[in-house]
């Protein structure tokens, strides 16, 4: 009963892991071939496949887990997707309803465990529930702000006989979609936009979970506003784009941060505004006279900055809504325009190129050449991250996908196998440090039973170096725990999995190293052994304000 | 330049000359077993902290009363509410704070039986006489409850035990 109502949700792929108090559906499985299900190696892995399937195709990711620890290595996973807003279904096992609360085998409170990290939960005691909790469940994960929705089942309702199947219906009184526009404020947001001196536009992930791109490019050229976007919302708006400031926060490029903390006018669109993006939140865009924040999610309204205009809506209705009112642009605008031009003049990415290590900036644009906007960048976290969301001139959504509030290292190798089964047609490049990559590297299995085409750019630095960085800046210069000298041999490791694999340790050999990536079907890594040194720039010291952002050093 | 005041989020409420954080709320529910986890995880998850709660059946089938007296903390007061609506499990918030309401609370008291005409005088009910004391009942609003434990420290208190608050906005 439970596979054919994700049959009828339209369910194409399943990332689970069988076990105890699941095994009745796997049961059945066999008799439902149009429902694939990817054997996966660790319950996390499949939270992060099922994410990165969402996040490239659009359509919920499906997960599988057993009760207790299974269920539980879920829940790494489905925090990902729930600070991010990936639409996400979760079907656990739970061990048998008269068990329950009998510390029975492999028992585990999943619902407790898990309510700060799902949009909504459910624990299925009788089958008479299921085909409502599981129809409920789709439109709650893929309405609104998306999220993750997990349903707990126990063993024997999975067990149970149902001859009557009962109709679909939706019974959810308690769940509010806000979709409407305000037109009053859209009008009042429409005109404080055009009628600013110095307006900046920030769009976060809310702009591609809605599609909005196409509506805010015409606001801004209408506006003649600039716009920046969050680490999530890269790809909402074209960076080549004269208007574009590229990416904003605590990493963001110069020129973005001085826009933002000289604005008069700021909205925010889609986006939480949290404290990666404000840094020090008493000195956010403090020349700000009029905040204007749009998204779905009333509860952003005020959480970290009070807005002067909100629309709580769709971001793309609210900015459609916007449009007609932008009537006549400020006369002065060009003075501002000029003077962002010449903050990223004053203010350009830059990186070591002299010192004869391998440099990941380099390994990137090579990278991003062959990808040339035709491809699924899927990032780890750390400096891997911010390199790759910063060296590429994004110019369409839905190309690059990372954990941007969890942060979650290891995500970037599961989530890239679920980008592949979700975008066949697309190349898909994992980006990934050393450190995050061994700690789901088990799932390299999975990319080479489905010899799926996911090219694994490993930015090797034997450190965690974003926190060695850190410490080096900001914690007295002390290293402490960070020497990843200890690993294994990639080339090797690779080699035990099945795979195809290259070290890289100088400049010459980045591109003959990508052209065998890319003549080789099925899954290949490269090991770049990069300069142990190189840092992310700009960055703004923890706990400082946006203007106190620190450039790369000025090399020789 | 328009010139645009910032849309007031709900500002904190002078109560007894003292500015307080406490927002009343009352949230009708659905009845079900993980409404109560999940209402009090969002309390905990967003800093807020519970002040006095009370919850009992609602006149619609299969939903319940929860009525909160609850502390928002560094977060701004409507905060409560909006985290609050988020759960699915929630069908309507209803922000009491600062409104004309009635708001009761009930305590229920055991004490030395020659302690009780001054009790009496304050509108306490009896509820069952024994040998080791007599005990009684009485409700009111917060102030008037709080006096009442006050009088009954002056007294020999055996037993006392008070409920949360239920509250309902006044409409004559």
């Amino acid at each position: 009963m439970i596979l054919e109502a994700l049959e009828r949700e339209g369910v194409e792929y399943i990332f689970g892991y069988p076990g105890g108090a699941n095994l009745p559906i796997y049961q059945h499985l066999p008799e439902h071939p149009n429902l694939k299900h990817i054997l996966v190696r660790h319950e996390q892995g499949a939270a992060h496949m099922a994410d990165g399937y969402a996040r490239a195709s659009g359509k919920p990711g499906v997960v599988f887990a057993t009760s207790g620890p299974g269920a539980l290595n879920l829940v790494t996973g489905l925090c990902t997707a729930y600070m991010d807003s990936v639409p996400m279904i979760a079907i656990t096992g739970q061990v048998v309803s008269t068990q329950v609360g009998r510390d029975a085998f492999q028992e585990s409170d999943v619902i407790g465990a898990t309510s700060s990290v799902t949009k909504h939960s459910y624990l299925v005691t009788r089958i008479d529930q299921l085909p409502r909790v599981i129809h409920e469940a789709f439109h709650i994960a893929t309405t609104g702000r998306p999220g993750p929705v997990l349903i707990d089942i126990c063993k024997d309702v999975q067990q149970a006989d149902a001859e009557r199947i009962t109709p679909q219906y939706l019974d959810l009184p308690g769940y509010k979609l806000n979709g409407h526009v305000n037109l009053d404020q859209a009008r009042q947001a429409a005109q404080a936009l055009a009628g600013a001196e110095r307006p900046v536009i920030l769009a976060g992930h809310g702009v591609l979970l809605s599609h909005a791109e196409r509506e805010l490019m015409q606001l801004s050229e209408a506006a003649a506003a600039p716009v920046g976007t969050t680490l999530l919302g890269i790809g909402a708006f074209p960076v080549k784009h004269p208007l574009s400031l590229h990416m904003t926060g605590f990493m963001g490029t110069g020129w973005c941060l001085k826009a933002v903390q000289n604005a008069d006018v700021l909205m925010m669109v889609g986006m939480r505004v949290d404290d990666r993006v404000t840094a020090k939140l008493s000195e956010f865009a403090p020349n700000v006279k009029t905040f204007i924040h749009v998204d779905i999610d009333e509860s952003e309204m005020g959480k970290n900055v009070r807005p002067h205009i909100e629309l709580v809506a769709d971001a793309r209705l609210a900015l459609e809504a916007m449009l007609p009112h932008v009537g006549k642009v400020q006369a002065d605008r060009g003075k501002w325009l000029a003077q962002i031009d010449e903050w990223r003049e004053d203010h350009p990415l830059r990186y070591r190129h002299s010192n004869g290590q391998l440099q990941p900036q380099d390994v990137l644009i090579d990278m991003y050449r062959r990808a040339n906007s035709e491809a699924i960048i899927v990032a780890d976290v750390g400096q891997n991250q911010i390199w790759a969301a910063l060296w590429w001139n994004y110019d369409r959504p839905g190309l690059f996908i990372n954990s941007g509030g969890s942060g979650t290292m290891g995500f970037a190798l599961p989530a890239a196998i679920g980008a592949k089964f979700g975008r066949p047609d697309l190349p898909v490049w994992c980006v990934a440090g050393e450190g995050g990559f061994v700690m789901t590297a088990q799932e390299l299995s999975v990319a080479v039973e489905h010899q799926l085409d996911v090219k694994i750019v490993l930015l090797n630095n034997f450190s965690l170096g974003m926190v060695r960085q850190f410490q080096d800046d900001f914690y007295g210069g002390v290293r402490s725990q960070v020497d990843l000298t200890h690993m294994p041999d990639f080339v090797k490791l690779c080699e035990a999995y099945g795979l195809p694999a290259l070290r890289v340790e100088k400049f010459e050999d980045i591109a003959p190293s990508f052209d065998a990536a890319e003549r080789t079907k099925g899954p290949f890594l490269i090991d770049f052994r990069i300069d142990p040194e190189a840092n992310v720039y700009p960055i703004v010291p923890l706990g400082k304000g946006l203007n106190e952002f620190r450039e790369a050093p000025e090399y020789a | 330049m328009l010139e645009i005041k910032p849309k007031p989020a709900a500002p904190p409420l002078p109560m007894n000359g003292k500015e307080t954080r406490i927002r009343v709320l009352s949230l009708l529910v659905e009845d079900g077993q993980n409404t109560l986890t999940k209402v009090s995880g969002v309390i905990r998850r967003r800093g807020f902290h519970v002040r006095g709660i009370s919850v009992g059946p609602s006149r619609q089938p299969g939903r319940s009363r929860i009525t909160l007296q609850i502390d928002h903390g560094h977060a701004e007061a409507d905060q409560v509410r909006k985290q609050l609506e988020r759960l699915v499990e929630v069908v309507e918030v209803e922000d009491l704070t600062g409104d004309e309401v009635h708001s009761r609370e009930l305590i229920v008291a055991k004490v030395a039986a020659s302690e009780l005409e001054a009790l009496l005088q304050r509108g306490a009910k009896v509820l069952s006489t024994g040998p080791d004391g007599t005990t009684v009942e009485f409700s009111g609003d917060a102030d008037e409850v709080g006096d009442f434990v006050n009088e009954l420290a002056r007294h020999g208190i055996v037993e006392v035990v008070r409920s949360g608050p239920v509250v309902m906005r006044r409409t004559e």
